[in-house]
């Protein structure tokens, strides 16, 4: 069956048929929220949340735009918000003190890539933090579009039509992104 | 092409958003300036740091996800069949009586003085029989039907009956029914609250045997983790041992690898957990769990690596 005989299925009640289209999406929008909040738990939640919604509001879509727009721009705004929200409100620690002395929650989390020399990985960690850091420091636009065309690979078109905005905005946003990791980054690079 | 240009396209040609023209002019202005080229170097730097950062997503994280989804959109479904019932069950009967709309304030106002009066004249017998016949939940679905005598039915109907049963867990019939809930596949939050229990009971041999098996093949990280609770005070025994070793070297969930290296270390015969730990720590990607193996080995003066 193919994307859009799935959507009006689902729209009519097959509970098959939309559990065939979360799971055909439902890893990429938890990658994305993983990467952009840095935190199983928040990722979960805007998981549910987009799902949710997706689930309530199908009716309402009418393939103006492709699903998997429509679907990011949900998942998209709900990002947006929770980023919003955490910079008014104070950082969750990500580093727990624990027994054997601080452990980082995010150790926790498969990295796609390991590698065994161990001052690479110090200086990979610390450089590591630092990107942390400057990214916690971008505008919640501007760490969203470099989260869809570095680690989700979208085009700049999408991510234009998944936030609204031209394809020249989205361009800007990722210029100036990678301006300021380029230049926070400086002696690492 | 001016050095502005070409440093404002270098992010782009990294990410291939640039016409194939202006990529030929920037690498043309590149091999021509010193300053553009380091430029470009750099943002070569800056995407192989970026790309190390990338988290994937665990397939633990996924599936509970995915259940927690699961739960509510059944959750959901329920709620609004329910609110869809009523609101047409009300509009189907305003359509078939077609009133004009000027009479509905009229006719709720009928309906709640004939709900009134109703509950005041009607016998109480009634309203009793109303209950305890066609509306008992224990009946899912009318099966067969067959007309009998002096204006009699028969209906044949399936019923679900839910029932309250206590005990003690030393009781056989309950600790049987907990085990099976304990292993009900449908149901995480069942098996949770079902090894809870079970447990507190570790001294019953089928009772550790049950904790084993969840603690080895459960899907879900929290029944994993109360069996693994509950099997700490056997953590010397060979088969728990063997589900201890098996959640190191495979478990997914780094906290419960974490307790499997506290308690095989603790109990068990050191020489035997070596191996266990040698091999964790080839293979483990999670720093803190290898930090925890390493230690564990230095402890045991073992050596950190195999050879």
């Amino acid at each position: 069956m193919d994307e859009a005989a799935l959507i009006r299925a689902a729209q009519g009640g097959d509970t098959a048929a939309f559990e065939q289209l979360v799971r055909a999406y439902d890893q990429s929008v938890l990658r994305l929220a993983l990467n952009l909040l840095r935190s199983p738990e928040d990722a979960n939640d805007i998981y549910q949340e987009t799902f949710l919604r997706v689930y309530k509001n199908l009716n309402s879509f009418r393939f103006d735009c492709s699903f998997h727009t429509w679907l990011y721009r949900i998942t998209t705004n709900l990002c947006l918000d929770y980023l919003r929200k955490r910079k008014v409100r104070r950082e969750e620690p990500t580093v727990l003190a624990t027994a054997d002395g601080p452990l980082d929650r995010m150790d926790m989390v498969p990295e796609s890539r390991a590698h065994g020399d161990p001052q690479r990985s110090l200086l990979s960690k610390e450089l590591k933090g630092r990107i942390e850091k400057i990214l916690g420091e971008l505008t919640p636009r501007e760490r969203l579009v470099f989260e869809m065309r570095h680690y989700q690979g979208m085009r700049l078109r999408a991510i234009g039509d998944v936030l609204g905005t031209s394809e020249e905005a989205a361009k800007n946003c990722l210029f100036r992104a990678t301006q300021k990791l380029r230049s926070a980054l400086g002696d690492f690079l | 092409m001016i050095c502005d240009e070409a440093r404002r396209s270098i992010p782009l040609i990294h990410y291939g958003e640039i016409a194939f023209d202006d990529e030929e002019a920037v690498h043309e202005h590149l091999a021509l300036c010193a300053g553009c080229r380091s430029e470009f170097e750099r943002e070569h730097a800056l995407h192989r740091a970026l790309d190390e950062r990338d988290l994937d997503v665990s397939p633990f994280l996924l599936r509970r996800s995915r259940d927690l989804l699961a739960s509510a959109i059944e959750a959901e479904r329920a709620h609004s069949s329910a609110r869809r019932g009523w609101l047409q069950g009300l509009r189907a009967l305003d359509l078939r009586i077609g009133f004009p709309s000027f009479t509905r304030p009229i006719g709720a106002v009928a309906l709640i003085a004939l709900g009134f009066f109703g509950a005041r004249l009607l016998p109480l017998s009634s309203a009793i029989g109303m209950q305890a016949g066609l509306l008992d939940p224990s009946i899912s679905r009318v099966r067969f039907v067959e007309p009998g005598t002096k204006g009699n039915v028969q209906l044949v109907v399936d019923e679900t009956r839910q029932r309250v049963i206590s005990g003690r867990l030393d009781d056989s019939r309950i600790r049987t029914l907990l085990l099976s809930a304990a292993m009900d596949p449908s149901d995480p939050g069942l098996r949770v609250e079902s090894v809870e229990i079970l447990k507190n009971r570790t001294e019953s041999g089928d009772v550790r045997s049950a904790l084993v098996y969840a603690l080895e093949n459960d899907t879900n990280a929290g029944v994993r983790l109360k069996a693994l609770e509950g099997l700490k005070p056997y953590a010397s025994q060979a088969d728990v041992r063997k589900a201890l070793s098996h959640v190191l070297l495979a478990d997914e969930n780094p906290g419960l690898r974490a307790q499997a290296i506290d308690l095989l270390t603790q109990n068990s015969n050191q020489e035997l957990v070596v191996g266990v730990l040698q091999e964790s720590m080839h293979k483990e990607g999670n720093g803190y769990i290898r930090l925890r193996c390493e230690k564990a080995l230095r402890a045991m003066n073992a050596s950190v690596e195999t050879y």
